[in-house]
């Protein structure tokens, strides 16, 4: 992402809080921006940004909002006799339905819904389906998702997502290479780190907080670096040496390229 | 007054097995052994209206206590005594487990393990506050709010309780012609001891003081012992369903003691009290 892919019409980004007026004029609303008049004003804290498919705002802080295929990270809280409860650290519990698991011809009354996925279990799941009306529906049919059996278990912001996976999950390959980990990140802030040792893990988890606390610095990288003790040398091989990323982490790279963009404004 | 209902926190499996990981090797997930308490923070006179007030913050749990003090009638068989009553309630804003809404069963046990502490340790000479016996007396009103719910409310809750009243000043009421008057002037207020109260859980075989939420989530059993300041029990509390082994309540007993004394001359020495 250098400076000449980007659009040939100027990207104008500022601070912005709930309320602000981004711009004047005919532009659409996109993401976190409502229009009142001629006007478009920001309806989170973050970063506006007006391009030429409209105008958008990039959180800086907040709670996750579900959006559709994103995977997320969730804890069974509940079932009932068709489908789980699942908190996904979100304003809203979406739901897992119990076919989704079991099948079409699952039954209530024969399949054992605890047994498979009890109260307290952590799952990766997709998002099905959301559109605000109704909580957003979750999926495990793919490879990959399903219950995380073992693991040490993270909160960060959902806004710092983007910054802990880094360019092409530079920083979280960063990461897993030096403390010889595995680290599963979910869209809305949930991540789990296996390690083979419990020192891996450790660092891995502290490198994981730096990230959090100091997202909005510069250099971050090379910060990570520094305390992962990882040569600078490493840093132009680190992409190729890289063991296969697991789709989910593909998937989540994909799908936060549109945020890196920003990042690269910032440093500007 | 707005009052609160909690719902259940469920603790990840991945979470419990961490902290089963921890004390296997007798630390807890927050590094603390079992017996350390979280670092305890007091600030007083938050609120300029009340009579005396404190902020107290137990780690990330976090209580408001304010006194405030009127004259009443006695309580009904304590004629010779002035009334106090401390209450408690933890607002929505602690937790994403609050709601609002009548108090639940853990809000009433949570003003009531407190108010015994204080009541029964007789930290306020409840007789010198007396205007005239069996008619007039001085009610002293404790309100404790809850901003912040992180585990242990009880000693959080506790501790701002001692620390307003020990950092109080009664007004000074007086009977002219058959009312009440208030003089305008302040006075000491009339302390004995200073109560501290300690809670301990246990979670498998072992038993650790001052519970955070998540590990209140996971124990069997709960239980807090008050001591005063020579040391001896005045309040107890057995809470949740598990029970305790003779020998984890000397444990529980001793730690109440001893650690009690540490705080105390923490409490004492964030208030300045008696300086």
């Amino acid at each position: 992402m250098d400076g000449e892919q980007l659009p040939m019409q100027e990207i104008r980004r500022k601070y912005v809080i709930p309320g602000d007026k981004i711009i004047e004029g005919n532009f659409r609303p996109l993401s976190n921006v409502i229009r009142s008049g001629n006007m478009l004003i920001a309806t989170r804290i973050g970063i506006a940004e007006v391009g030429r498919d409209g105008a958008k705002v990039i959180p800086l802080s907040g709670v996750y909002i579900p959006r559709v295929n994103d995977l997320v990270i969730g804890k069974i809280i509940d079932h009932s006799s068709l489908s789980w409860e699942v908190d996904i650290n979100s304003c809203f519990s979406a739901h897992l339905p119990a076919q989704d698991v079991f099948g079409r011809d699952f039954s209530p009354a024969r399949d054992d819904m605890s047994k498979h996925l009890a109260i307290g279990d952590m799952i990766t799941a997709r998002i099905l389906a959301f559109d605000r009306t109704r909580d957003p529906m979750l999926t495990l049919q793919e490879k990959d998702l399903g219950k995380i059996p073992r693991g040490e278990l993270l909160k960060i912001s959902a806004t710092r997502v983007p910054r802990l996976i880094g360019k092409r999950g530079s920083m979280i390959q960063t990461i897993e290479q030096a403390t010889q980990t595995r680290v599963l990140i979910g869209q809305n802030g949930i991540v789990v780190v296996t390690g083979r040792n419990s020192e891996g893990t450790k660092l891995a988890v502290r490198a994981i907080r730096m990230v959090e606390e100091e997202a909005h610095t510069a250099n971050l990288t090379q910060k990570i670096r520094a305390l992962l003790n990882v040569p600078e040398t490493t840093q132009e091989q680190a992409p190729n040496t890289a063991p296969p990323k697991s789709q989910e982490v593909e998937t989540a790279i994909e799908e936060v390229e549109e945020e890196l963009e920003v990042e690269k404004g910032e440093k500007l | 007054m707005s009052s609160s209902r909690r719902s259940a926190i469920i603790v990840e499996h991945l979470r419990k097995q961490q902290m089963w990981d921890a004390i296997s090797k007798s630390k807890r997930l927050d590094g603390r052994d079992f017996g350390e308490l979280r670092p305890l923070e007091i600030e007083l006179d938050i609120i300029k209206k009340a009579n005396g007030s404190a902020r107290v913050k137990l780690g990330d749990t976090e209580v408001i206590a304010g006194v405030k003090v009127e004259t009443g009638e006695p309580f009904e068989g304590l004629e010779n005594k002035g009334a106090l009553i401390v209450s408690a309630e933890v607002l929505p804003v602690a937790s994403p487990h609050v709601e609002p809404g009548p108090p639940d069963e853990e809000t009433v046990e949570l003003a009531r393990v407190v108010d015994r502490g204080i009541r029964e340790s007789e930290m306020i000479d409840l007789e010198k506050l007396v205007l005239v016996p069996g008619k007039v007396v001085y009610t002293v009103f404790v309100d404790c709010s809850v901003i912040n719910a992180d585990g242990n409310l009880f000693d959080a809750t506790s501790y701002a309780v001692v620390s307003a009243l020990l950092s109080s000043k009664l007004p000074v009421f007086e009977m002219q012609d058959g009312k009440v008057t208030d003089t305008g002037r302040t006075q000491e207020t009339p302390i004995t001891t200073i109560p501290v109260s300690l809670t301990a859980v246990r979670i498998g075989d072992v038993v650790l003081v001052d519970p955070t939420a998540e590990e209140e989530a996971c124990m069997d059993a709960r239980i807090t012992i008050t001591t005063n300041s020579k040391g001896e029990f005045c309040a107890l509390q057995k809470g949740h369903t598990g029970s305790f082994t003779i020998d984890q309540i000397k444990k529980a007993a001793e730690a109440s003691r001893v650690k009690g004394e540490e705080i105390r001359a923490k409490i004492v020495e964030l208030t300045g009290y008696g300086k």
